[in-house]
Parts: C-alpha cells; sequence; structure tokens
C-alpha cells in the first residue's frame, strides 16, 4: 500500500478502495497528515484519548503473551501497528500530560502482580495491651509524683530524711510481717525489713533496688537529661556502688521495675544521637537529588533529540549541582563512619552498611550520569533537524496537492488553513525565532500586552533558571514560545487596523 | 455510515475483550510476590534505619528474592537471627522489622526480646497464620509499647525460579508416612503460595497415595478454618477455579535419577544448589572468589537466560561472548577448549570488568565438563534414557553388565543404573535384577539401595504410566507412542519427558481428571473445564527437569506453578527414599532379601 494510514478495515467492508489520509472513525479523507491530526485532535478527542492510551500498550503486549490466539494476534498486531503510528503522531502535536498519565497508569495496572493477601492483627494486640498499659501508666504516674516530692527538698541528714520519706508515702507497719515478700525468706537480726520509699512496702536488703537520685531527679522531671542518654544506663541496679546505697532511694522491685518501663519508653521516643541526625540529613539530600537527577536526564535527552526548550548550560549547571550534592552525601557519610564506637560492635557494622548504601547511590546514580553533550555536536543535531521538518513539510505540501489535483476538490478554505498550519509549524521548529520578536517588540512599544507578557516571561524563566527549577523553565519557555508565535501572527493583521480590545481578550485565553 | 459505526463497534468489543483477558491474566511469579511482601514491610515501617530480625528459614525465603544491596536500597542496614548469636547492644535508635516463622520457639523468643526491646520500635510480620492465643501473649509481653504493626505476610517458602518453588524439606517421610512436622510445614507451605497468588482452589490429589490424601485433607481444613482470607473475586465468565494438585514423587521415581543436560538442572545434579548458592570450596583450583556462588535468575542476567539452556549451547553462548571481546581487544588467538577460555580470561583483566558473571560460569561450566568426562557420563546417560524411554530388555541388561562392571564408571553411577533397570523391569519374565545386584555388591556396599528403593516407588505404588509401557486398552497413549517414535529422537540425552508433563498436558485438554486425582472439595467443581492455573506440589520433592517442563508450558501460555517439599538430585533424592523406608518391613522385594541394609526389613 502506498500509504501508510490508509484503513484496511473499510476496504474490506465498503468493497471499493479508499486510499489517502483516512481518519480510522469517520473515514473522512483529509488530504494531509496534517490536517488528518488535527481533525483527530478536534472531532475525535474524547473517544480517541481512551482508544488510543488503551491500543498503544495493549497491542504491544498482547502480542507478546497472547500467543495462544495466533489469528487473532496477526489481525490485530497489523491494526496495533498503525494505531500506534497514529497515536505517537497525535501525541508530537498534542501536549496532554493527563493522556500520558491514565497511559502509565493502564501500564502499571496490566504489568504488576497484585499483592498477596495480607491480615493485621494489630487491632486485636492493641486491645489486649492497651488496657494493661494504661493500668501501669495510672501507677507509674502515682510513682512519679511521690518521687517528685521526695527529692524536692530532701534533708541531708540521714535521721531528717527517714522521717521526711515516712511523711510522703506512709511506712507498712512492720509487725505482722515475718516474712519478705519478694523472696520468702524470714526476718531476723541478720536480716532486717527494709520499706520501699515510693509505696510503703516491705522487704529485705537483697530485694531492695536503688534508685539513683540523678535519674530519680530526672524521672521527678527536676533536671534535665542527660545529653547521651543512650550510652549510660541511667537507672543501675542498686547492688554495685555502696553509696548509691546510701544515698540512692530504696524501692521495691515493682515500684522499680514501673519507673524503668517508663525510663525505656522515654528514651525510645526521644533517643535522637549523632548517627540518626547525621543520617536524616543524608536522607534529605539523596530526597533532593532524585528529581534533578531525572530533570537533567530528560534535559540530555531533549538536548540529544535537537530540541532547544532547555539549553546546554541549564544541563552543565543541574550537573555541577548534583555533584555538589553527591559530594556531601560522601562527606556526611564519611562523618558517621568516623563516629567513635566499639569494636566489632553492631553499630559499627551498622555505620558500615549505612556507608556502604551512600557509596551504591552515588556510584550508581550519579557518577554513572552520562556525560555532557558537545556544543557543536548539538548544533549539528539542531540542524539536522530543522532540514528534516522543513523536507517534512515540503513533502507534505506536495503530497497534498497531488492529492487535490487527484480528486480534483480545491476547496479554498482547506488551502489556505493548509498554508497557515504549515507555517505555524514551520515557525515553531525554527529556534533562531527567539531573537527576532525581541526586535519588533522595541519598535512596537506601544504599549502592547502580548510584549509585556513576553518580556515578564522571559524575566520569570531568567529567575528559574538561576533557581535551577527546571521544570517551571521547561513550561514557561513553551508558554513563551506560543506567545512569540501568536504575536508574530498577529502582526500582519495589526499594521493594518488597531483593534487592540480583540487582541485583548485573546491574550486573556493565554 | 453505519457500516462504519459497525465497524467501530466490532473494534472496540476486540479490545475490550483483549483488555479483559489482560485483566484476568494477572501474572503469576513467586519472585514477585515475595518481593512485593518485603518492600511492603520496608515501606509500612516509614522512613529511618532499620534492622531486620529473621529466622533461619526467613531468611532463606529473604534471600531468594534480594541480594543485600537491594535491602540497603529499602534502608535495611543490619540483620539479625532471633534464634542464634544475639548480642545485648541497645539501639534504640533503629527500627525493627521482624519477619519470622509462627513456630512456638519463635513466639517465645520473641516474647522475650519485647519485654526487655534493644530497638525503638517493632513491625512484626508472621510468615503464616498465627493462632489468636499467641498474638494476646505477645499483647502481654509488649509492656513498653514498642510494637507498632502486627502482620501475617504469606511469604511462607522459598522461590528458587518465577514458578517454581521449594520448602527445604529433605526427608518429608518416615516409614512411608508423612513426619508430622514435615506436614505441617508442607500445608502452610502451599497455603503461602496460594496467598501470596490469591487463588481459591479445587484440591485434587493422587488417588491411592495416602500422603497426597492427608496433605490435601488438611489444607482443605486449613482453608475452611480461615475462609475469609480465601475470598477472592469470583471471575463471572464462568472460567474454571484454579487447581492444586497433590502429587507423589514416587508416582515418577525415573525423573529424579536421571542425568540432566541442561544448566540449571545439570549443575543442581553435579554440583548441589542449595537455596540458589553453589558451594565449590572444596574443588581443588577454583578461585577463591567462587567459593561460594549465588545462581539466581533475578540478579545474574546470564545464568535467567541460560539456565534452561542446554551444555552444548551454553558453551557456545560463552565462546562467543569471549570471541565478541576478542574482536574487541584486537587478539585473534583462537579459543578452542574450555582450557583456552580459562587461559584468556586469566590474561585479560579488563575481561573481567566487561562480563565478571560470565567468569563465574566459565568456572562452573569447566567443573561441569570436568566431571562429565571424568565420569564417563555421556555414556551413562545414554543408557539412562534408553531405559527411560525404551523397551529393549536383553540389549540394555547387556550393557548395563558391561557398564557397572566397569572400574572407571563411578559407583554412584552404577547403582542408579540398577535401580533405574530395577523399576523398569520389575515384572518383566526374564528381570536379571539379582544378577546386576551381585556385581554391585562385589564393587561396594551399596546394594541395599535397590531393595529399599523399589520399596519406596516400585510398581505396587506407581500408577501413572512413567515408563510409557503401551497398554491396548488406552488407545490414546498407543498412537501418542506411535507418533512419538515416528518423529525419531532430536537428542539422545534429552529425550525423556517428566510424566509431570503429560499430566498437565492432560489437564489442559480438559480430560476426565476424577478417577485419578479425585477432589476434596468437589463443589468447587460444577462442570468440567480446564483451569487456567494450575499449582502443582510434589511431596518427595520435585526436579529441575520438571521446573523445565512447566517452563515450556508457561511459555504455551498456560500458568502454572511448580512445588515440591524439596528440590531433589539423584544423590538426594537416593537420600531421602532410604530414610523414608527405613525401619520399614519389606513386602515387595523378598527375592532381594539378601541385600537388606538391616534386619528389621525382613
Amino acid at each position: 500500500m502506498s500509504n501508510p494510514f490508509g484503513e484496511p478495515d473499510c476496504e474490506i467492508v465498503n468493497g471499493e478502495i479508499l486510499e489517502g489520509f483516512l481518519c480510522p472513525i469517520c473515514h473522512e479523507d483529509l488530504k494531509s497528515l496534517e490536517f488528518l491530526t488535527e481533525h483527530f485532535e478536534k472531532t475525535h478527542a474524547e473517544e480517541q484519548d481512551v482508544l488510543k492510551s488503551i491500543f498503544k500498550d495493549i497491542f504491544s503486549k498482547a502480542k507478546k503473551k497472547i500467543k495462544l490466539n495466533l489469528d487473532e494476534k496477526f489481525d490485530f498486531s497489523r491494526n496495533s501497528d498503525k494505531s500506534i503510528a497514529l497515536t505517537s503522531r497525535i501525541e508530537e502535536t498534542t501536549v496532554s500530560t493527563t493522556n500520558v498519565r491514565t497511559r502509565l497508569n493502564i501500564y502499571n495496572f496490566m504489568d504488576q502482580q497484585k499483592e498477596g493477601v495480607e491480615r493485621s492483627h494489630i487491632d486485636y494486640f492493641q486491645t489486649v495491651r492497651n488496657p494493661r498499659l494504661e493500668r501501669y501508666a495510672s501507677e507509674t504516674n502515682k510513682l512519679v509524683i511521690r518521687l517528685h516530692k521526695l527529692v524536692k527538698d530532701m534533708p541531708t541528714d540521714a535521721l531528717l530524711r527517714k522521717k521526711h520519706d515516712q511523711n510522703i508515702v506512709p511506712w507498712l507497719d512492720g509487725r505482722s510481717v515475718k516474712l519478705c515478700p519478694n523472696c520468702a525468706k524470714s526476718f531476723h537480726i541478720a536480716r532486717r525489713q527494709h520499706h520501699c520509699r515510693l509505696c510503703g512496702s516491705i522487704m529485705c536488703q537483697e530485694c531492695s533496688k536503688f534508685l539513683s537520685l540523678a535519674s530519680a531527679m530526672e524521672l521527678a522531671s527536676l533536671t534535665t537529661a542527660y545529653s547521651d542518654s543512650s550510652k549510660q544506663p541511667i537507672i543501675s541496679s542498686g547492688s554495685t556502688t555502696s553509696d548509691l546505697q546510701r544515698n540512692g532511694i530504696r524501692s521495691c522491685s515493682h515500684c522499680f521495675w514501673l519507673l524503668d518501663t517508663r525510663q525505656e519508653m522515654h528514651e525510645s521516643h526521644t533517643c535522637r544521637p549523632l548517627i540518626t541526625q547525621i543520617y536524616l540529613e543524608i536522607q534529605q539530600l539523596r530526597k533532593n537529588v532524585t528529581p534533578d537527577i531525572d530533570m537533567y536526564l530528560k534535559i540530555i535527552g531533549s538536548l540529544y533529540e535537537g530540541e532547544s526548550i532547555l539549553t546546554l548550560s541549564d544541563a552543565s549547571a543541574l550537573r555541577g549541582k548534583i555533584g555538589q550534592i553527591a559530594e556531601a552525601i560522601d562527606v556526611h557519610s564519611k562523618r558517621i563512619l568516623s563516629l567513635p564506637c566499639e569494636q566489632g560492635s553492631r553499630e559499627e557494622s551498622l555505620k558500615k552498611s549505612i556507608r556502604l548504601s551512600c557509596i551504591q547511590l552515588i556510584k550508581e546514580k550519579m557518577l554513572s550520569l552520562p556525560p555532557l553533550p558537545q556544543e557543536d555536536e548539538i548544533r549539528k543535531i539542531q540542524d539536522r533537524k530543522r532540514i528534516e521538518t522543513e523536507q517534512r513539510i515540503a513533502s507534505e505540501r506536495k503530497m497534498a496537492m497531488e492529492a487535490y489535483e487527484r480528486y480534483g476538490l480545491a476547496v479554498s478554505t482547506n488551502t489556505q488553513k493548509n498554508t497557515e498550519y504549515v507555517q505555524g509549524c514551520d515557525l515553531r521548529s525554527l529556534d533562531n525565532w527567539s531573537a527576532r520578536p525581541v526586535s519588533t517588540a522595541g519598535r512596537t512599544q506601544n504599549n502592547d500586552p502580548l510584549v509585556e507578557q513576553i518580556n515578564i516571561i522571559k524575566g520569570y524563566i531568567k529567575q528559574a533558571r538561576q533557581d535551577m527549577n527546571f521544570d517551571v523553565v521547561e513550561t514557561l519557555e513553551t508558554n513563551l514560545r506560543e506567545l512569540q508565535k501568536e504575536f508574530y501572527e498577529r502582526q500582519k493583521p495589526l499594521r493594518q487596523s488597531n483593534e487592540t480590545e480583540n487582541n485583548k481578550s485573546r491574550m486573556d485565553d493565554h | 455510515m453505519s457500516t462504519v459505526q459497525e465497524i467501530k463497534c466490532i473494534f472496540i468489543k476486540k479490545v475490550n475483550l483483549i483488555v479483559q483477558r489482560l485483566l484476568q491474566k494477572v501474572t503469576m511469579n513467586l519472585i514477585n510476590g515475595i518481593r512485593l511482601y518485603i518492600e511492603k514491610m520496608c515501606s509500612e515501617s516509614g522512613p529511618g534505619m532499620k534492622n531486620m530480625l529473621l529466622d533461619r528459614e526467613t531468611t532463606s525465603i529473604i534471600s531468594m528474592a534480594f541480594s543485600q544491596s537491594d535491602m540497603l536500597q529499602r534502608e535495611v542496614y543490619l540483620f539479625e537471627r532471633l534464634d542464634s548469636g544475639r548480642s545485648n547492644e541497645r539501639m534504640k535508635y533503629l527500627k525493627c522489622i521482624v519477619f519470622i516463622r509462627p513456630t512456638k520457639q519463635n513466639i517465645q523468643l520473641l516474647a522475650n526480646e519485647l519485654r526487655s526491646p534493644k530497638y525503638g520500635s517493632y513491625y512484626i510480620y508472621f510468615s503464616n497464620i498465627i493462632p489468636r492465643t499467641d498474638i494476646k501473649f505477645l499483647a502481654e509481653c509488649d509492656e513498653s509499647e514498642s510494637v507498632r504493626e502486627v502482620k501475617e505476610f504469606y511469604a511462607d517458602y522459598l522461590s528458587v525460579n518465577p514458578n517454581l518453588f521449594s520448602l527445604n524439606i529433605p526427608k518429608s517421610m518416615q516409614r512411608l508416612n508423612w513426619l508430622p512436622e514435615a506436614l505441617t510445614r508442607s500445608v502452610q507451605g502451599i497455603i503461602g503460595v496460594l496467598l501470596t497468588l490469591r487463588l481459591n482452589p479445587v484440591i485434587r490429589y493422587r488417588a491411592g497415595s495416602s500422603v497426597a490424601q492427608n496433605l490435601a485433607k488438611q489444607i482443605f481444613e486449613q482453608i475452611t478454618k480461615d475462609s475469609t482470607l480465601f475470598e477472592f473475586r469470583q471471575q463471572e465468565n464462568g472460567a474454571a477455579p484454579p487447581l492444586l494438585l497433590l502429587l507423589d514423587r514416587r508416582d515418577d521415581p525415573v525423573t529424579p535419577l536421571l542425568h540432566q543436560w541442561t544448566y540449571q538442572a545439570m549443575v543442581h545434579e553435579l554440583l548441589t544448589i542449595r537455596n540458589n548458592r553453589l558451594d565449590l570450596s572444596n574443588i581443588q583450583g577454583v578461585p577463591n572468589d567462587f567459593k561460594e556462588l549465588v545462581l539466581s535468575g533475578e540478579q545474574d542476567e546470564f545464568y535467567s537466560k541460560n539456565m534452561y539452556a542446554n551444555f552444548g549451547e551454553i558453551g557456545s553462548t560463552i565462546k562467543s561472548l569471549m570471541e565478541e571481546f576478542q574482536r574487541k581487544a584486537k587478539d585473534h588467538k583462537k579459543v578452542e577448549s574450555i582450557a583456552d577460555m580459562k587461559n584468556f580470561i586469566e590474561s585479560y583483566p579488563q575481561f573481567k570488568k566487561m562480563s565478571g558473571t560470565v567468569q563465574k560460569h566459565l568456572c562452573i561450566m569447566g567443573e561441569l565438563s570436568n566431571l562429565t568426562s571424568k565420569r564417563n557420563l555421556f555414556e551413562v546417560s545414554e543408557l539412562e534414557q534408553e531405559i527411560a524411554c525404551k523397551a529393549e530388555h536383553s540389549a540394555q541388561l547387556q550393557r548395563i553388565k558391561k557398564i557397572i562392571a566397569d572400574e572407571r564408571i563411578a559407583i554412584n553411577d552404577a547403582v542408579k543404573l540398577v535401580v533405574l533397570y530395577a523399576l523398569r523391569y520389575e515384572r518383566h519374565a526374564n528381570c536379571d535384577t539379582s544378577g546386576l545386584l551381585q556385581i554391585i555388591k562385589m564393587r561396594s556396599d551399596q546394594a541395599h539401595i535397590i531393595p529399599s528403593l523399589i520399596e519406596y516407588a516400585g510398581t505396587h505404588v506407581r500408577q501413572g504410566e512413567v515408563f510409557s509401557l503401551v497398554r491396548i486398552t488406552d488407545a490414546v497413549k498407543l498412537t501418542r507412542n506411535l507418533i512419538k517414535g515416528l518423529k525419531g529422537v532430536e537428542n539422545v540425552f534429552t529425550q525423556h519427558t517428566p510424566l509431570l508433563k503429560e499430566t498437565l498436558e492432560d489437564i489442559f485438554k480438559g480430560r476426565e481428571l476424577d478417577p485419578l486425582y479425585p477432589a476434596i472439595n468437589s463443589e468447587l467443581v460444577p462442570f468440567r473445564r480446564p483451569p487456567q492455573e494450575v499449582v502443582v506440589f510434589i511431596i518427595g520433592g520435585t526436579t529441575y527437569e520438571e521446573a523445565l517442563a512447566v517452563h515450556q508450558l508457561n511459555n504455551n501460555g498456560y500458568r502454572v506453578i511448580l512445588g515440591g517439599t524439596t528440590i531433589h538430585n539423584s544423590q538426594s533424592f537416593i537420600d531421602e527414599a532410604l530414610a523414608a523406608t527405613e525401619g520399614l518391613q519389606f513386602k515387595h522385594t523378598k527375592s532381594m532379601m539378601k541385600y537388606y541394609a538391616t534386619s528389621e526389613n525382613f
């Protein structure tokens, strides 16, 4: 078949052979590719949105997957090739991001395996755990209040202190207690009764625990916590130093355990040693750099395709930025590695693996970025692309003309539209265009809002470039180009009549 | 314009049809299934440094799906085993992901951990269904409120290939009955696979096999008990429900005994793959970097491309890769033998950079070809295949006698040949197993293997036609065999196809299954239609040859998952058979009495 965009379906059904740029939906002959796409965009925009998004992936996937139904596959792959060609054309001209997104969704949905079943038990877990915790919490709170009172103005003299303690927590009467409730050994002269200062209960010396004053102060929140609380357990069990026994607060094992648990929970909520802080910084850097890397790859890709919205200097600036972040990550991870820790401890291996993952990240993501293309190389690509577009336009024009001749339908409106469109297309792809409107703008400085707008956008672009906000640069640049095109097209009628009002209303549309 | 609209309608209908079909065809990939679970674990615990607390089995489960650097990327920097070698270091600034099997011992250990927590917060994932009482017990231990999540994630099997799983139970039977712990583990493993893939299947088991029936019953009970887990969207279009097929290794004792020539199977047969790892440390001349090798299709492109290719093909693939490099290096020294290749590699350090994996595989290939020539495997394998596929009793007997008497043939290979012969011609009029046993007895003390294997998987247990013996009554089989014979054999070393392949082909053709494979939950089978998805589980272990058969079927558009209590090579299969028949009173091999291992067998 001479024309790759003809529809085979209609041949079969209508019995006669139609050739030319046929719309696959309404079978109208549209003479040229540009018309076909335009027609497609306008008339079938909605229905095609769904169709074309599905087509492209389904067919390519279907080809691979459904080898079973050979005949069907054959039938469809033929169609799919065409629809792919069509859709890719359409996508070139329309910049519809939503479209791309829906396509992606469908793609993901089909390619991805659904996660397996899961079942959560956390609700039941909590219904069992939380009442217990609440009970403990109220008990512990009571203890903390008592502790606060005990520690607040504690006398240094031993006798006075005993009195002070008994004042706050009434001690249990020891006469009826014959055995230590904890170890069940009998009390006598050698094994004397002792009282828990927190609940007043009785136990022997061996079963007593001691809370150091410092940690008691902290628990009662009279002093601020140690700076590196993780290093040193705040509550140390009593039997170690005699000093602690003399000065510390005697408590039974239950009260001690409650306070210990409280301390532990507090610690796990607030524990933020240096390593965590540095690690957070690294993660922040890592998070920041991912969009930059994507953007860089996008710029490089577009440069190789000969587009000129984002320039080589943009890419090199971004590359510099990525390099700086890589260095920062490197420095941070080295800092983590150099933090003091025990030899052969798990902390050491933790640091090593953090460092390893940072090195991996830098190596795989940042150092392996493709190099910047040479400037003259880009110029060559751009030249070649321009020539290609020109040739394409010329050949399309020729084909359109041939089509007219064949069918003898020289509808004048069509021709006009055609040339206009071609021109527009031409303008857009020529990139020496950014210079000319400026000069014209200089000439017609009679407060043309379009010119003003152009200048404003230019200012924005400059700012965005400085901030390396290349997403914004890209959208602004496309806007600018459209404005410039509009401005150019306005120029001719403008010279004839100054219909500023009309102009302004159209401007607002932008 | 009406015709145009008609076309449009047809077109849209066709598209819809395809979309529907694709949506139904959700991929069944076990490695992906495990990955999704683990990724979810990592993401649910939020950002921050993480430690992973595992047990022995979950460690291997994860390592089959992810490499360590994969885990580093997911912020998991430390790994710890719950059941051994724990340190007392407190690291409150770490989050702890706990991924363990719900065993009694694990629960106890975890409870201890929660009573004195070493990490800041805990995200607990059990690899299978856990009793409520255990949850309660754990909740009572969490006094410092450090548990943030308790979930069941059913990643409870080892995903070897995308469509192959193993449970690493080397010995599943005792006196030809289930070992209780092996049975429980198998139920859990299969439940795990079904839940990962979201299947609520018809359960069919090999008729007459008590182990298969037992397993089917237990799985059915578990599914009924936790029916809420198995409530999946019903297929509206009336497609048949998926099928879980429980088979017995003893139906096909031949496949694990044969020598293999495709890469993955051959490596396993000769060097033994354990959890996708290959241990070469006791082989001489292996460079230090290659003492332990990872063979994972996910991480090694060469392996994933070539694991089903046969020995000769891989040799030429490696050769062409090296020749390509040689061209690049502008050196035209000819590479002819594997030894040449080795020299070549060593002299070109750049090559190491270009394709480290190829060097690894070259090392393996070198070892394989070494063993092949040392053990005369071409000769042995050809005879093995003949016994398995052709019925020429007297000629084969002569060849076996000649080969097993040959001192150059390894005794293991000789025993395997005799086992194959004995299984094949057990009921043959001129069967001369005892004559062969005498030769084996003269060479070694391994003669007892043969009666044990016949007790394990002799004609009295088998049901399918493992040796394609033609019965006149079975016309279909007869013609099929005729066609097979007419087509001729493409490769003498790979003419055998496992019984499983035939079984699966029958299933997909929609043949009547009830007599051979009755269903335990027959209410799910309202009408006979071939199922779309099949999960096969072989009690007593599957093989890589069967995995290849399944892979080929899947390539043709079917969807089959294969699993087994373990993945056998001939040695591990013989070991399992010996263990299963130990202490058993032998009934079917009275004629070989004098070769029994112990007096218990009388």
